[in-house]
């Protein structure tokens, strides 16, 4: 240690106050400590260490400006002591910026190397950011340290395992085990540890001492979580290929009868091959049905492995029989998720056929006889299985795009039971497949009104109302189930993270041409996902100090893969396509003034910020010497609509932030590498351009996305300069254009490639339009060309088959183009799709909506609650 | 439906399951606590990778002095489309048996509001609850709970 400067040394009594000082920060007496520190400083001004505390308590007790002052302050008088760098660091980690928080921990260590507090910290740090080489150097640094200390041993071990140096783990496990005595019975710390470490072993391939590890301490009860050692014993000793596997795979199939993984264990573990043996398969399936007939796990595993055509020696296991005991079972019982459960299996026809015939008979065989006096002659029909039976058969028409036929399936029903919500659920959701998105919310609404209590109703009358283009009816409906003390019903949504309805909100406001509400929830979603990341943060020490470490170790994983999940890939997808929207056309960031909110609606928000404020305000005021941590308090939004948002000045830069980390997954998705590839033109990023379109064309080569943009790049290509003036070795121009070349070769003309393209695709109405797309937007062909193609998709040859999105989508492009014949396609469709209400005049769906809304808020207020078996709530 | 324990990878899909279905919602971060604590006590439902039902549970944590050791389950539910199958009794038996051989735990409990006579229902005539104590203002918004119990005294 190097000599303590003399600035540092502070006179007797004020070295006694500031241990003092110290001591009250610890223990969180904030106004003692300002109390301590003035007094030091009223001595010696300019003590830095005494100043970064001072700030540092300030911060906590939410005077962050002036604390953060104060604390830079303090580091800048003694830039050599661990004390100011520590707590530069611990401010720099509540507001989120880990790695300046990591450099100034490292600072720190500089001047003090073997401190604990700081070592633990940097740890959690480097784990943080996956700095694993740096993290196995401070884990060790404090085994050394501290031996006795459990966790630091497993925490070693676990910084090894991330750095993927599973080898070094398992012996610092190995060393770990020798140096423990005395454990207490029944240490369920013990037991996990003991459990990670059969985990190692057979992640190394070292089956057997995995096996006799778990076996040994089984028997001792030194693990003692009965699940996990079943699991693993069945998955070592499969892998073992011992006798005992059969039986271990057997024992858990007993223990937890419908979980699918143990039968697929069982049938793998005896080499059956599902697909080319399945008659040995079933044969297995059917034996654990008759010996745990409660579980419907084999008999619907059967219906997956069954082929179709099957008949096999033994006709009780033809997919027929299997089929008909199952869906006749679910039909008797009234089993709502029979359809749900069941359609995977449609994608064979033939078994579609059958099911069909099934229950097409068993509703024959359910129908109540039309003459009431023939009611006394034997029938076997009971009312409720001939309902479900409706209910079956109108999902099953609905799916095959037979809407009316299934709408009167579904009257017949109604007649037969009018109180029951599933059968108002799914005519919503059959009027939403039509097409016609206003009597959908209109039918929910009416499911809703059948049972207030239940939430999943609510859910989905919000849902199908959003849809519907009515948000502020929605509002109202999600908020009968939301905080009452809660800024807005949204407002707790968003709080609770619902990425359901958030999405759904911003997609209802970009269909309605709402660009800036829109894009606001799409970040709002993008900033939930920000919070799921930062949470992992408290678990790299929590976990260790459990001793959780499997399922710790799981934590990582996910994190690591986090954002392709699905709702951040459609809001990153639909911000980027904002984005890119007001880059291409400057005029879309000042919405026109019927779009921006209503007086109303903005009242309404000036009035929940002011309740935000106030209710800041009166937490400062009522105890401004609270722990108020050290992360900042959310700010004030000064952009609640998103108005500025949409207007800022680098829009590109913020659609390529967004999609960065679906690169750097890897994210295997047409419209995310559409949407790369998008940004990357307009940023000059030629190479990050081509190889989007590049994986763009291994996932789907002929994707109308990827066409347009295979036409687009030829055209960008042929714009270039011949020579770049880029000075680096890889010239990004010469590989776009080498690659456009390999793509589509010089020799073939982009009205050829296109038009080939519309041939080979004449039955893909998405197809054709791309085709019309690259005419008017890469071709610049007059827009009669393009309005020819786009019609094309109207043809009535029997295999161009326009669906209502895609009709939709027609229409848009066609505006896009200002086309002046929008008019003859909508009225088109509007002959085409009898059901569907979004191909009429905005008047005349206006007029349905009141009718419906109306009708509907008659009928909920004089609902009855019915089915009061609806389920749970804690 | 696959009944199995719940996984990290299935946390957003119970917090999905449990905004649609309940009034009593959670951030994520208390799902990833539960589930770092007590990894083997949570279970799902699921239908072809969609989360259809789970239950949250724990221990509770400081049983008082001469306390046995007890579950406690945070919150279970099952989509209103994935009823009538009995999900909800098989999560609780696969979480309940866990709470025993692994925890030893002598009790379950759980709280439930007054008003929801539906979930009553279920606790007390399908899963055996028995209501021990009403907890008055339980909720955020002032409703009482009842406080029910379950022995895993076999």
């Amino acid at each position: 240690m190097s000599k303590i400067p003399p600035k540092r040394t502070l006179p007797s009594k004020e070295a006694t106050l500031f241990k003092e000082l110290l001591t009250l920060y610890e223990t969180r007496q904030l106004k003692k400590g300002i109390k301590t520190s003035d007094q030091i400083l009223k001595k010696i001004p300019e003590h830095g260490e005494t100043l970064c505390m001072k700030g540092l308590i300030l911060t906590h007790m939410g005077r962050r400006d002036e604390g953060i002052e104060m604390v830079k302050k303090g580091v800048r008088l003694d830039l050599t002591s661990h004390i100011v760098w520590h707590v530069f660091g611990l401010i720099q980690k509540g507001e989120k910026n880990y790695e300046e928080a990591l450099k100034s921990y490292t600072q720190a260590l500089k001047f003090d190397k073997e401190n604990l507090n700081i070592l633990r910290d940097a740890a959690q740090l480097q784990t943080h950011l996956r700095l694993y080489d740096g993290l196995v150097e401070t884990r060790y640094k404090l085994l050394r340290m501290r031996p006795m200390l459990r966790q630091n041993w497993i925490a070693l071990a676990v910084a090894y395992h991330l750095g993927g140096n599973l080898l070094e783990a398992k012996k610092v496990l190995e060393n770990y085990e020798r140096t423990l005595k005395n454990l207490p019975d029944y240490d369920i710390e013990h037991s996990e540890t003991l459990v990670y470490h059969v985990r190692l072993l057979e992640a190394l391939g070292e089956w057997s001492d995995a096996l006799s590890l778990l076996d040994t301490n089984a028997k001792e009860r030194a693990i003692v979580d009965k699940t996990a050692i079943m699991e693993f014993r069945a998955r070592l000793t499969s892998k073992l290929g011992s006798s005992d596997a059969e039986h271990s795979w057997r024992v858990l199939i007993e223990h937890n009868s419908e979980c699918y993984d143990y039968y697929h264990g069982y049938l793998s573990n005896l080499g059956i091959n599902l697909s080319t043996h399945p008659a040995q398969a079933l044969k297995v399936l059917q034996d654990f049905a008759v010996q745990l007939p409660k579980a419907t796990a084999p008999k619907r595993l059967s219906l997956t492995i069954a082929p179709a055509s099957f008949a096999g020696d033994d006709s009780i296991l033809s997919f027929y029989n299997l089929a008909r005991a199952y869906l006749v079972a679910g039909l008797t019982k009234g089993i709502p998720s029979l359809f749900a459960d069941i359609k995977s299996l449609y994608s064979d026809p033939e078994k579609l056929q059958i099911i069909q015939d099934i229950v097409e008979q068993a509703k024959e065989d359910n129908t109540p006889p039309t003459d009431p006096s023939s009611s006394t002659s034997p029938s076997t029909s009971e009312p409720i299985t001939y309902l479900w039976t409706l209910y079956y058969l109108a999902q099953h028409y609905s799916y095959l795009s037979q809407h009316s036929k299934a709408l009167s399936l579904l009257d017949v029903a109604l007649a037969h039971t009018p109180t029951l919500p599933e059968l108002y659920m799914l005519r919503a959701r059959i009027f939403k497949r039509a097409g016609d998105p206003i009597r959908a919310a209109g039918a929910m609404e009416e499911a809703r009104a059948l049972d207030g209590q239940d939430r999943f109703l609510n859910t989905k009358s919000g849902k199908y109302l959003l849809r519907a283009g009515r948000p502020e009816e929605a509002e109202k409906v999600f908020g009968l189930f939301t905080k009452k003390d809660a800024t807005s019903p949204g407002s707790d949504l968003q709080d609770m993270q619902s990425l359901l309805y958030l999405l759904e909100q911003a997609d209802a406001q970009y269909r309605s041409g709402r660009l800036h509400l829109a894009l606001k929830k799409y970040i709002v979603v993008q900033k939930i996902f920000d919070e799921f990341d930062d949470d992992q943060y408290d678990f790299h020490g929590y976990s260790l100090r459990k001793f959780n470490i499997i399922i710790y170790l799981n934590l990582l994983e996910w994190e690591d893969r986090l954002r392709s999940n699905v709702a951040y890939i459609k809001a990153a997808t639909s911000a980027s396509r904002i984005f890119v929207a007001v880059h291409d056309d400057p005029s879309l960031k000042t919405p026109a003034s019927s779009l921006k909110l209503s007086d109303k609606a903005k009242k309404k928000a000036k009035k929940a910020a002011q309740k935000i404020e106030e209710v800041k305000k009166a937490a400062a005021n009522a105890n401004s010497n609270e722990d108020k941590g050290l992360e900042p308090s959310p700010a004030k939004d000064e952009d609640p609509d998103g108005l500025k948002l949409l207007a800022c000045e680098d829009p590109l830069e913020r659609a390529a932030k967004l999609l960065q980390p679906l690169v750097e997954l890897d994210v295997q998705d047409v419209d995310v590498l559409g949407c790369v590839y998008d940004v990357a033109v307009r940023r000059d990023k030629l190479l990050q351009a081509i190889q989007a379109l590049n994986r763009a064309r291994k996932l789907a080569k002929d994707h109308p996305e990827v066409h347009f943009r295979v036409a687009h790049a030829r055209k960008l290509a042929s714009s270039l300069p011949a020579q770049s003036s880029s000075p680096s070795s890889v010239d990004p121009i010469r590989v776009f254009k080498d690659e456009v070349d390999r793509i589509l070769p010089p020799e073939v003309s982009l009205m050829t490639f296109n038009s080939q393209y519309l041939q080979q695709h004449s039955g893909s109405c998405q197809a054709i339009l791309a085709a019309s797309r690259v005419l008017s937007k890469v071709l610049e062909s007059p827009t009669d060309e393009a309005e020819g193609v786009a019609f094309m998709t109207l043809s009535t040859a029997e295999d161009v088959k326009l669906d209502v999105k895609t009709a939709l989508d027609v229409i848009a492009f066609l505006q896009s183009i200002k086309s002046t014949r929008v008019e003859e396609y909508r009225k088109a469709c509007d002959g085409r799709f009898e059901l569907a209400t979004v191909f009429k005049t905005s008047e005349e769906r206006e007029k349905l909506a009141e009718e419906i809304f109306t009708l509907t808020r008659e009928g909920s207020s004089n609902s009855v609650n019915v089915e009061p078996e609806a389920e749970l709530g804690s | 439906m696959n009944i199995r324990r719940a996984r990290v990878e299935d946390l957003m899909g119970m917090q999905a399951c449990n905004l649609q279905n309940l009034p009593e919602n959670y951030t994520m971060r208390y799902y990833l606590y539960h589930i770092l604590t007590w990894p083997s006590l949570s279970y799902v439902a699921e239908d072809q990778g969609r989360i259809v039902g789970y239950i949250l549970a724990k221990m509770e944590e400081e049983p008082a002095e001469g306390e046995h050791a007890h579950g406690h389950v945070t919150s279970i539910s099952v989509l209103r489309s994935y009823r009538r199958l009995g999900l909800a009794k098989k999560l609780m038996i696969q979480s309940q048996e866990v709470m025993t051989t692994v925890y030893r735990a002598a009790y379950v409990s759980l709280h439930v509001r007054k008003s929801n006579r539906a979930a009553l229902s279920l606790y007390r005539d399908t899963l055996g609850f028995t209501v021990k104590d009403i907890e008055k203002g339980y909720y955020a918004d002032g409703e009482d709970a009842y406080a029910m119990q379950l022995s895993l005294k076999l």
